[in-house]
């Protein structure tokens, strides 16, 4: 079969599921706006970003929205610094702790489902220290003019979200590093005896989603000048959301930047376009739920329909 | 190289050291409680009284009864559910109706408890077929959510002409009725735990599923079970909600999936299942309620008690980890 053929049957209930979100948002509601879908990848399209690359290497990252209102307290409380500055800094906070986070996990051996939980709530403490649990706002509002600059589809913070997604895509599919994420994600066991390092593998896939994790949460602070000691709560839902619906494996070892890019895209017409025609937040996630039902049965009766027909084949074989 | 001897002292010698540190792991936490308990019998003034230890249970009940049940989950091998909050809210919310509905509060109890039986079974069903737990729950959480919001409008759903406070204000030897609910609940659940054998069954399903499977435990029966368990303290810790605040909007309790299952990681469950009780997750709630409410009466800020409870968190977490590695090495 050729390339395109592969690639089009891999991400087909996807392209599907989007084609149909698509359309029947545009006839529900026509002058549905496409910058403000774009505009959603700071934060949800980075963190989901973030999250896959974990559960592509075979773990979870359950605090990364803590990570988020985390960097997003930091940048806002270093602001007098210069909100460039402090954006900076919050990143490159976010991306120790991750890389601290993933080091942990490995030199401990722990299920990252149960030290990330821990973790989440630690983070979250940490955010209320830093806000002193209240709402925080930049001194000098005029800083966050650069953030919000408006070029026709785009802002600078959605190049940036889209340049993430890109480069984490290469990085995936065609580095070293990228592809021993794969390994230990879908053999551990037989991915450790061929020489994949395993512990800088969680660093590096846990340095990664603190860094996404960090980079939203410092952006979408640093674009409207405050943040909360319990904002981007319900972000790790909607991200998880994002990464399932766009395909990638919970076994792990399975999915790429594509399907987060899907996903994402699917997520943010459905929520953008509710918002649009005035829906309620718990609209969206009604429907993001039903979503995530209907994509999880469809895979599993795809996998189930499969696997009854290559038995089949067997059968006839032996007979 | 080691002689025979060698080698079977040493061997003795680590059965004692892995007697040593499961026995460390096994109370470790109750000690912790304890060790908290007098420390701030002697530094905080107005501690050690009645009054304060009925407000720590109190406030372990709801999150307490949940964190049992949830502890079938885990223990069956399905890591957790992260529906907790609106299940619960849901079934509070069908609470407030019936009552306002019926005018009974035992009706009203029966009706939301059945509520989250049949959510929680059918979320049980579609876990059996081999879906992952985590995402089914959180699909099913959301489903709930919206609706939930949808049909009360994401207004605050209260009782106006019926009282449906009863639950909570009824007292036993000074006792409010939802301690004794978290008491008997816990109770009834190690007993199915550990004496029955359904829970022998939820324990080997997640011990092996494999083997269970071969050894004909059904797989989808005994998952079933675990999220019947799971509604079970849903219900009751929801009935219990309401009765207390007598009020339920979409929107409460956020914080509640998370202290659930944090109570049971630090209480000591593994999350990859056949290995817990419902008594240690029972304690891990005890723990949280017991360190927050130390942290109340200390007059720490609201900001730094969550730092210190989330350090807390990981480090038990971590610390437990250790230990059970090196008490099955």
């Amino acid at each position: 079969m050729k390339p395109v053929g592969i690639w089009f049957r891999r991400y087909l209930l996807q392209f599907i599921l989007l084609v149909i979100v698509i359309a029947v948002i545009y006839a529900l509601y026509p002058n549905f706006r496409v910058d403000a879908t774009i505009e959603r990848i700071i934060p949800l399209g980075v963190i989901a970003a973030g999250l896959a690359v974990t559960m592509i290497a075979g773990e979870f990252d359950l605090s990364i929205a803590s990570m988020a209102a985390f960097s997003g307290a930091v940048a806002v409380f270093l602001s007098p610094l210069g909100l460039v500055v402090s954006v900076i800094i919050a990143i490159i906070v976010g991306i120790g702790l991750g890389i601290l986070q993933g080091w942990a996990i490995a030199k401990l051996g722990i299920n990252s489902l149960v030290f990330t939980v821990g973790t989440l709530i630690l983070l979250r403490g940490m955010t209320w220290l830093v806000t002193g649990g209240l709402a925080i706002r930049v001194g000098d509002i005029t800083q966050t003019d650069v953030f919000a600059l408006d070029l026709l589809f785009v802002t600078p913070l959605s190049i940036i979200g889209i340049l993430i997604l890109v480069g984490l895509g290469i990085f995936l599919s065609r580095t070293r590093w990228g592809r021993e994420l794969y390994a230990l994600g879908g053999a551990r066991q037989e991915a450790i005896a061929a020489g994949v390092r395993y512990k800088r593998g969680m660093i590096v896939a846990f340095g990664i989603s603190g860094g996404c994790g960090a980079v939203a949460g410092a952006l979408v602070s640093a674009r409207g000048g405050s943040a909360a000691p319990d904002a981007l709560g319900v972000m790790l839902i909607l991200a998880l959301g994002v990464v399932l619906v766009g395909g990638i494996s919970l076994a792990g070892g399975r999915g790429s930047m594509v399907n987060v890019a899907l996903g994402f895209a699917i997520i943010a017409v459905l929520s953008a376009g509710l918002a649009g025609m005035g829906a309620k937040a718990f609209v969206s996630e009604l429907y993001i739920g039903v979503l995530l039902l209907i994509v999880l049965m469809a895979e599993f009766f795809i996998r189930f329909i499969g696997e009854r027909s290559r038995r089949a084949k067997l059968r006839r074989l032996a007979a | 190289m080691s002689t025979v001897e060698n080698v079977s002292t040493n061997f003795q010698d680590r059965a004692g050291l892995r007697r040593g540190i499961n026995i460390i792991r096994n109370f470790a936490l109750p000690i912790l409680i304890v060790l908290v308990f007098v420390v701030a019998s002697f530094t905080v003034t107005d501690f050690f009284k009645f009054e304060t230890i009925r407000a720590i249970l109190l406030a372990t009940s709801i999150t307490g009864i949940i964190a049992v049940g949830m502890t079938a989950i885990t223990l069956s091998g399905n890591l957790f559910s992260l529906g907790v909050t609106a299940t619960t809210v849901f079934s509070g919310v069908i609470y407030v109706w019936v009552g306002q509905a019926t005018g009974s509060m035992y009706v009203a109890a029966l009706v939301a408890i059945v509520a989250a039986l049949v959510v929680g079974i059918i979320q049980g069903v579609i876990v059996g077929l081999g879906l992952n737990a985590v995402i089914v729950t959180l699909a099913a959480g959301s489903i709930i959510y919206g609706t939930i919001a949808i049909l009360t409008k994401g207004e605050a759903v209260q009782a106006q002409s019926v009282d449906l406070s009863g639950f909570a204000t009824f007292q036993i030897f000074g006792l409010p009725l939802p301690i004794i609910v978290f008491i008997l609940f816990t109770a009834l659940a190690w007993l199915l735990t550990e004496h029955t054998l359904i829970g022998r069954r939820v324990h080997l399903l997640g011990a092996n599923k494999n083997t269970a499977r071969n050894s004909g435990i059904s797989p989808m029966g005994t998952t079933i079970w675990a999220f019947v368990a799971f509604s079970l303290g849903i219900g009751i810790a929801a009935v219990l909600q309401v009765s207390q605040t007598s009020q339920i909007q979409a929107d409460n309790l956020s914080g509640l999936t998370m202290d659930v299952v944090a109570a049971v990681l630090i209480g000591g469950t593994a999350v990859t299942g056949g290995d817990g009780s419902p008594i240690r997750s029972a304690i891990g709630a005890l723990f949280i309620a017991t360190t927050t409410q130390v942290m109340v009466l200390a007059g720490v800020p609201e900001a730094t008690r969550y730092f210190v409870l989330g350090a807390v968190v990981v480090a038990l977490v971590v610390v437990l980890h250790i230990l059970r590695k090196a008490g099955s090495r």
